[in-house]
Parts: C-alpha cells; structure tokens; sequence
C-alpha cells in the first residue's frame, strides 16, 4: 500500500505528522517537568509534591471515593448492559418496523449522544427534587452512582450487541435441539461466549466512570469529592501550583501506563493460540 | 415434533406462544436496563425541559405559572433592556465547535495518512499514541494548556511580540486558548474515525487514477478523499457536538469574559441560581445537537455507510 | 436435573456479582451515623489549621470530617440539594445569612448550649444580618478591598477608579469580583457616588450599566472569585483584582507575594463577617454546639486566626493573637474603619430583582 505514495509524498506526511504528535505530548511534558520545581524556599528540584500528595489526606479520600464509585457503578452497569445488548440482539423480532422497534435504540442511545452538561443539570434537577418529595437521594456517592450506572449500560450493551452480531445464530438453534432451556443457554453457551465483550465493556464502564468530571459535577454532594473534581476545585482556587502538576503527573502516567501495558497484553493474546470456548 | 404441532392451526398458537415467549423474553433481559434509563435520564430529561416553561421563584427555584419568560431571556431581553450578550454567546459557541472541527480535520488528515503509509505491524501503536492523550482526564488535559498561555509564558510572549494580543496580557484567558484547547482536547476523536475509512480504502482506484495521468492533488481530491467521507462526517459530528457544549474548556480558559453556553447554562444551576433560564437555554443547546445529530444521519445514509453492528 | 459442578460455579459467579452490585451500590449510600461521634464540617478552604482540628478531636472524642466549597452560591446550593440534613456545622459569610433563614435551611441556635458567647467583642453581638444572634455565631472577619502587582503598577489611588476608570489602567488585565455579584456592584455604586451599601433598583441598574462598560475593556479578563484572585495577582495572570486582606496576609506570610499590595477605597467597601450555622436537619446538633463553643473559646479562637489571619470576633483571644494580626492590614484603623460597611441583607423579591440583574451584566 505504501507503493501507492510517492516519496515526497511520504515525506510531507511526516513533516506534517510529527508536529501533530508533538503538540499531542507537549503540554503533558511540561506538566510532569514543573511538577519538580522545588519547594517553596528551596532551590533543588525533587520529588517533594509528589511525597506531599502521599501525606494529603483529601487526595486520598478523593482517589479511594473514584474508585469506589468506579467499581459499584460498573459493576452494575455491566449488569445492565449485558442483559440489554444479549436480550436486544437475540430476541427482537425482525418483522416489526417503526416506532415500537426503533424505540428500544432510541432509549439506549439517548445517554451516549446527550451532552454531559445537559446530562449532569437532569439530573441535578431529578435529584433535588426526589430529595424535596421523598427525603432520599440526597447528593453525594450513591446519587453520582446512579448517573455513572446510567451512561455506563449502553456502552456495555453496544459492545456485547456487536460481540453478539458476529455470532452465529445456528448455536443457539443447536443448543436448543440439544434441549436446553433458555436459561441454561444463557449460562453455558451465551456466557462464555461472549465472555471477552463483558469483560471489556466492564473496562470501559470503569474507565468511563474514573474518567467522568461533568456528570459527577453536578451530581456531587457534600463529601463525596473524587479525584477529577478535586482537581478542579483545586485548579479553580489556586490556578497552576506544583502540587496539582504532581497529580496530574501521576494521572498522565497511570493512563499512559496501562494503555502501553494493554496494548503489549493485546500483542501477545494474539500470537497464542485461540483457547476453546465451553466445556 | 409430534403430529400435532405440524397441524397447521396448531401451528399458528405454536409460532404466537413462540413470538410471546419471545417478547417476554426481551423483557426480562432488556428491560431492567431500558427501564433504568428512562427512569434515570430520559424522566430527568423531560422535567428538565419542562421546567423551561416555568417562572422563576425567589431563590432560583421553578413554580407556577407557566410562562415564556425564560426563552424571553434566552432572546436576550433582560432587566436591563434587550442585549445582544445571550446571541453573541450562542454564535460563539457555534463558531467554536465548527473552528474546531475544522482545525482537527486539518491536523487529522496527515496523521492518518501517515499511520496508514506504514507497515500495518507499526500501525496500531501509532495510532495508540494519537489516543492516549484523550484517555488522561479531561480536566487534566486543560490545565495543561492553561500552564502554556499564561501570560507570562514563552507563548503569550511571542503573542504580544507579533501584535495578535495587546502587550502585558496573556493568550489565557481567552478565546484564542479556549479554541486551542478544545481542539486538544477533541483531536483524538477526529483520527480515530478518519483512520477506520482510511484504513478500508480501496487503492485500486488511485491506481487507476495515476494510469490516467492524473496528478497528485487530482488523485487526492477525487480519487482518496471520496472515501473518506463517512469517516469525516462521523468525526465532525464527534468533534463538534461534544466541543458546542463543553464546560471545562470554557470556565478554565475563558476565564468568564467570553463565555461559551455550556458555562452560562451551569452558571444557572449553580452560582446565581435561575432554573428556568437554564433550562431553557438547554433546550436551545438540545435543539443544536438535534439539528447536528439529524443532518448526519441523512449525509450518512445519502453516502451509503454501513450501520452494521448498531444498535 | 443435577446441576453439574460447572453450573454451580457459574450461578455462584452470577450470584455474587449481583450481591456485589447492590453491595457497591448500597456502600456509596449514605452511611448510617458511624459508631463513635463524628462532626461533619462544610467549611471554605485552608480557613481551619490541622492542628486546630487535631486539638478538638481530642476535647471531644470525636473525628472531624471537613468537606469545602468555594462560594456562598455553591455553599446555599449543596444544602439545599440535601446537605442540611449531612453536616453539623456550616460557615456562611454574614450577607447570606438572611437568605438561609429565609429558605429555612438553618436552626435555631439555643445560645445556652453556647457559654463562650460572652468572648465574642461587643461589636459583633447583635448585627443587623442575624439580630439577637439567633441563627450564626461570628467566626473570623475581613475586609475586600484591591490587590495589585506593585511591580507591574508603581502606585494607585485608594478608589474604585483603579478598576473602573480606563486611564488609571489602560493595559494591565485586571478582573472584578464574581460569585453573587454583591461585591462588584457595591463597588460600582461607591464608584458612582451611591455609597457602597446601595439599595435602589434604579442605582443597581446604573451600576450594572458600568460594569458592562468595562467588561468590554480589552484588558478585563473576567469575574474571579476572591480567593483565586489573589492567586492570579501571585502568578501575574492579572495585575489588579478584587480579594479579601486575609488572603494577601497569608501570601505575605508565606513570602510568596511580596510584590503584592492590598488597599481599601475610600468610596466605601465591605467587612464582613463569616459566620457558624448549623443546618436546619443536621445528624447530631450537640456536636455542632459543641464545635461552635470550642471555636469561641479564647486559645482556640487565637489559634484560628493566627493560622488564617484573618480578624478574630473573639474578643477573649486578644493577648494571644500574633503581631501580624494587629497591622491595618488585618485590623483597619478607626479611620478606615468609617468606610467599611457591612452589606445589607437582601431578601425575597429584592433579592430576586438583584439576581435579575447581575445574570444580565454576567452574560457576555
């Protein structure tokens, strides 16, 4: 395919290209460069934010409350968007047409393309005034929860559809002159195969949650602070101060990290062998 | 399968017992989560619009009677007489998202076609370096820029040096910054799509192309880029719909003076609290990304792509 | 049908899965009042020491939960969205008082529960935004006045034409006040001649019609917040800005603002109180009680102020409080003490016809 383009050609793509890239890591560098800058008095360089982020307690509570959040939310968004994208794939009936069939890809589309701003002020809105009528929902973890859970289920259900779209549906004929009932399909057969594509939309319904700053904005309550809001905060009290570079440093790292380690994870599952799925 | 299941009336109970096991069946797997959702957003959503509807009680809070008032406000007319500020907001929020797609599509092209001019083992982590930066927070990847436009920076400097901003003052806060930082921000998105046509192009026509003499920018234009649209149309609409109504590049970047609509809209929920301004302003920002949403799907069926694996 | 060990391990997995889910779901409710008493603070950033909340910890056998907020808006809404039912003690500044006990989101206090009400200096019993006290105590006071870069600009006059006269500052980017507005137009208002404390809707509208005039200056860079103002003055985002003495102090200690200077213009400007609140619904009122009365004695009230210098209420902790906080930075002289007015409370329609406005002027 490179035969196609010419040297030149090949050329002005590089000379173009590698600015781009450069311009993508450039900001994230200076982060991590001026999260060394000494401490206030001092002249040396060194590690000192970084260890007084170890010493902050509200950085802390604010990471363990992400990934709690993260975990409960996911867990169930997984939950729920597994069932949604098996049940949508494997028992609509084709035949319909129009509104009543097309309504189920509305509902599950709506949280993907909703604007996060608009998204966080419903239910900020919602909250508030469930709190006002029943005195519960109050703000706080389990109110983000539900938002998180919310926009988590579709993208979980896309991704088992499209698993679930490459099947082929001869299996589930087979496991039915087999005489299982739909339950046991589901179990043996339905489970294990698309085993990968839960797994991954639990990847994604995690990282899309540690990840969120809007929606968990406004639906925050008092005490319920994670990371990206506290970051935020801190950037709109302080504006640039090393000790948020230090942060951040460690958030640019982490994600950077464990795409590279994803990306090598990949390489080697496809040099082994496909392992049998069932029994 | 006995003799009476091939009965053909018993056949037609049998294919209805069959079509209602079905449907139950969708129930119980899909419904939980269909219910989850118009229970959690598509409720909140509608309360939200309605609420657009409302006036305003004495702390911000909606109650009756109904009124136009708030879209009244959305026009522009205020206490203070009518301004122009709320129209200035929205076309700038325009602009905004339509200069940002278009930067990203002007960054993305060469990327891409360069990840695709390389030996397909090299491709992936290519293209993975172009991603990673958007998998950092989203905050994070602002401030980042924050740092750069300051107006103490070697950036704002060069800035005043060459006469695009007054001396003394930064390129942050600004408009300039927020269009720089929502094109960082949103660039990933446009490669990803872009890639995935370009990936799939079929070079037989450029082929055919340069037999027939046609020169580079020619087979470009006629030959590659055709192809491409979906993928472009798809990255427009994933570039500028997210970036119309963004709220942390505005309120980090913009530093409030040119305000962009996802800042207003949330400066009525949360500091001078207006529910029924906001609310309306919401429809206003829905109604966009509706038209947006709408004028893709028909480009995209026009153009053919395939919905394949969609919902 | 024997269920065939495989099964059985797959309906466990599915099982606790779901157990898991409403276990993670259930573990992000809020928690039942852990055993062991615990005071949930809502309080602004950095304005309590660790020490000083370690030394209460320890008088009440209690821990000490803090959670911050950054503005008098954001502090009103977060009650309202269900935090007067999850803190025991809240810090409103002195103007928003009114508005809380209008919307009922604060109690009652029994001033029996609260002896070391006698420390307090007699020019804060009694105010005019809470009469008798009956709803806040006095926490810490200040003043907002100008910050600036003395690098950047030799020398002002101590008046609001330094924000709002284009030829005193024709170049430098400088920022007004933000938040509820109230700072910024009482600013204008004393700039106009209408006194900072100004009332009139007509004398509202033609301040507002000012600060439109200068948002459009291209050396305005946007409403910032008091506190984040001082930190762009530090950094030279701006070079002049509204913020409170407390938060120059506190650079000066640090030495991290030398070049920095802080006056308050004659025309007029505000002191203020901020004030102890507790919610109408809070988890466990004595312990509120008890916070506010500990905050009130002489050593703990020294204490405070001395970590955020600001001016102490507490008359009892005079002796104790450190020299920097009887400079006119922190402590105005009797002089400037003439031009430093409390804000009026605002309420109800008068209110609203305010933020009517300031939405107006913020939208540009």
């Amino acid at each position: 395919m490179s035969a196609y383009l010419a040297r030149p050609v090949r050329r002005a793509l590089l000379l173009t290209s590698l600015p781009v890239y450069v311009l993508l890591y450039a900001p994230l560098t200076l982060i991590a460069i001026f999260s060394f800058a000494p401490a206030p008095g001092a002249t040396q360089p060194g590690w000192h934010w970084y260890a007084d982020l170890l010493h902050a307690p509200d950085v802390l509570a604010a990471f363990r409350r992400s990934l709690t959040l993260a975990f409960g939310s996911s867990i169930l968004g997984t939950i729920l968007g597994t069932l949604m994208g098996f049940g949508l794939s494997r028992f609509r009936s084709r035949a319909r047409s129009g509104f009543a069939a097309a309504l189920p890809s509305l509902i599950i589309y709506t949280p993907i393309i909703m604007p996060s701003l608009v998204f966080g002020i419903s239910e900020l809105i919602f909250f508030n005034l469930m709190h006002k009528a029943t005195g519960l929902f109050a703000a706080g973890l389990l109110t983000m929860g539900i938002a998180h859970v919310t926009f988590q289920a579709p993208y979980v259900a896309l991704v088992v559809f499209a698993r679930m779209s490459g099947l082929d549906p001869n299996l589930f004929e087979a496991s039915h002159d087999l005489y299982a009932d739909g339950r046991q399909s589901f179990l043996h057969l339905t489970i294990p195969v698309i085993r990968p594509a839960i797994i991954g939309g639990f990847l994604l319904a995690f990282t899309l949650s540690i990840d969120d700053f809007t929606i968990s904005y406004f639906t925050a309550g008092p005490g319920s602070t994670t990371l990206p809001i506290y970051i935020y905060s801190a950037i709109a009290r302080k504006g640039i101060s090393p000790d948020i570079n230090a942060l951040a440093t460690l958030m640019i790292a982490s994600v950077i990290g464990i795409g590279l380690l994803q990306y090598a994870f990949n390489r080697q599952k496809e040099r082994r062998p496909m392992p049998r799925t069932g029994d | 399968m006995s003799a009476i299941a091939e009965h053909p009336a018993a056949k037609g109970s049998a294919e209805r017992t069959e079509r209602a096991a079905r449907a139950w069946r969708l129930w119980i797997t899909a419904g939980p989560g269909l219910f989850w959702i118009i229970l959690f957003l598509i409720l909140p959503s509608l309360i939200l619009l309605g609420i657009g509807f409302f006036s305003i009680g004495n702390y911000g809070n909606p109650h009756l009677p109904l009124t136009l008032e708030p879209f009244r406000e959305v026009a522009g007319y205020s206490i203070l007489g009518w301004s122009p500020g709320n129209i200035e907001v929205i076309l700038r929020s325009l602009v905004q998202a339509i200069s940002a797609a278009g930067l990203t599509i002007l960054l993305a092209y060469p990327v891409v076609f360069f990840i695709v001019a390389q030996p397909p083992a090299l491709r992936p982590l290519l293209l993975l370096f172009v991603i990673l930066p958007s998998w950092t927070n989203q905050v994070v990847r602002t401030y980042a820029w924050m740092e750069l436009l300051g107006p103490d920076s070697a950036l704002s400097h060069l800035a005043q040096a060459a006469g695009f901003i007054p001396a003394h003052l930064g390129l942050m806060p600004g408009i300039l910054a927020m269009q720089i930082g929502l094109t960082y921000n949103y660039l990933p998105y446009m490669v990803v799509p872009l890639y995935a046509a370009a990936e799939k192009l079929d070079w037989s026509l450029v082929e055919a192309g340069r037999d027939l003499y046609a020169s580079g920018a020619r087979l470009f234009w006629s030959a590659v880029f055709p192809q491409t649209i979906p993928g472009l149309l798809s990255g427009i609409i994933l570039v500028a719909i997210p970036a119309f109504g963004d709220y942390v590049v505005p309120t980090l970047l913009g530093g409030g003076k040119s305000m962009m609509i996802g800042a207003l809209i949330a400066s009525q929920f949360l500091q001078t609290p207006n529910w029924p301004y906001g609310a309306a302003l919401t429809i206003f920002m829905l109604i966009f990304t509706c038209g947006g949403l709408i004028v893709f799907r028909v480009m995209s069926r026009r153009l053919g792509s395939s919905e394949g694996s969609m919902i | 049908m024997k269920i065939p060990p495989r099964s059985a391990r797959k309906l466990t997995l599915a099982a606790s899965m779901i157990a898991a889910a409403l276990g993670g779901l259930m573990a992000m409710a809020p928690p039942a009042q852990a055993a062991g008493k615990t005071l949930y603070l809502f309080n602004w950033q950095d304005y309590i020491g660790k020490g000083l909340i370690k030394k209460y910890e320890a008088h009440c056998g209690c821990k000490v939960v803090q959670t911050y907020y950054d503005s008098n808006s954001a502090l009103a809404a977060k009650l309202k969205a269900g935090g007067d039912s999850q803190f025991d003690v809240v810090v409103p500044s002195s103007y928003y008082v009114p508005q809380l006990i209008h919307e009922g989101l604060i109690a009652k206090l029994n001033k029996a529960e609260i002896p070391n009400f006698r420390n307090l200096a007699a020019q804060f019993k009694n105010p005019t935004y809470d009469p008798h006290d009956d709803y806040s105590m006095p926490y810490q006071w200040g003043t907002t006045g100008i910050g600036y870069l003395k690098t950047k600009i030799a020398s002002l006059p101590e008046s609001w034409a330094v924000l709002f006269d284009p030829k005193l500052n024709p170049d430098y980017p400088f920022a007004l006040m933000g938040g509820s507005g109230r700072d910024t137009m009482g600013a204008a208002c004393a700039y106009l001649g209408y006194g900072f404390t100004c009332n009139k809707k007509s004398q509202w509208i033609k301040a507002a019609k000012l600060i439109e005039k200068t948002e459009k200056r291209k050396n305005f860079t946007g409403f910032v917040d008091g506190d984040p103002a001082m930190g762009q003055i530090k950094k030279g985002t701006i070079a002049i800005g509204m913020t409170f003495n407390g938060d120059v102090a506190e650079c000066y200690d640090d030495k991290s603002c030398l070049n920095s200077g802080y006056l308050l213009p004659k025309q007029g400007t505000e002191i203020w109180v901020d004030t102890m609140a507790i919610p109408k619904h809070a988890p466990d009122p004595k312990l509120g009680y008890d916070f506010i009365n500990f905050i009130l004695s002489a050593k703990a009230g020294a204490e405070l102020s001395n970590f955020n210098l600001y001016g102490s209420p507490n008359a009892a902790a005079g002796p104790m409080l450190s020299k920097e906080l009887k400079t006119p930075l922190i402590k105005p002289t009797s002089a400037q003490m003439k031009y430093l007015h409390f804000l009026p409370p605002l309420a109800g329609t008068k209110l609203q016809t305010f933020n009517a406005i300031w939405t107006a002027v913020r939208q540009h």
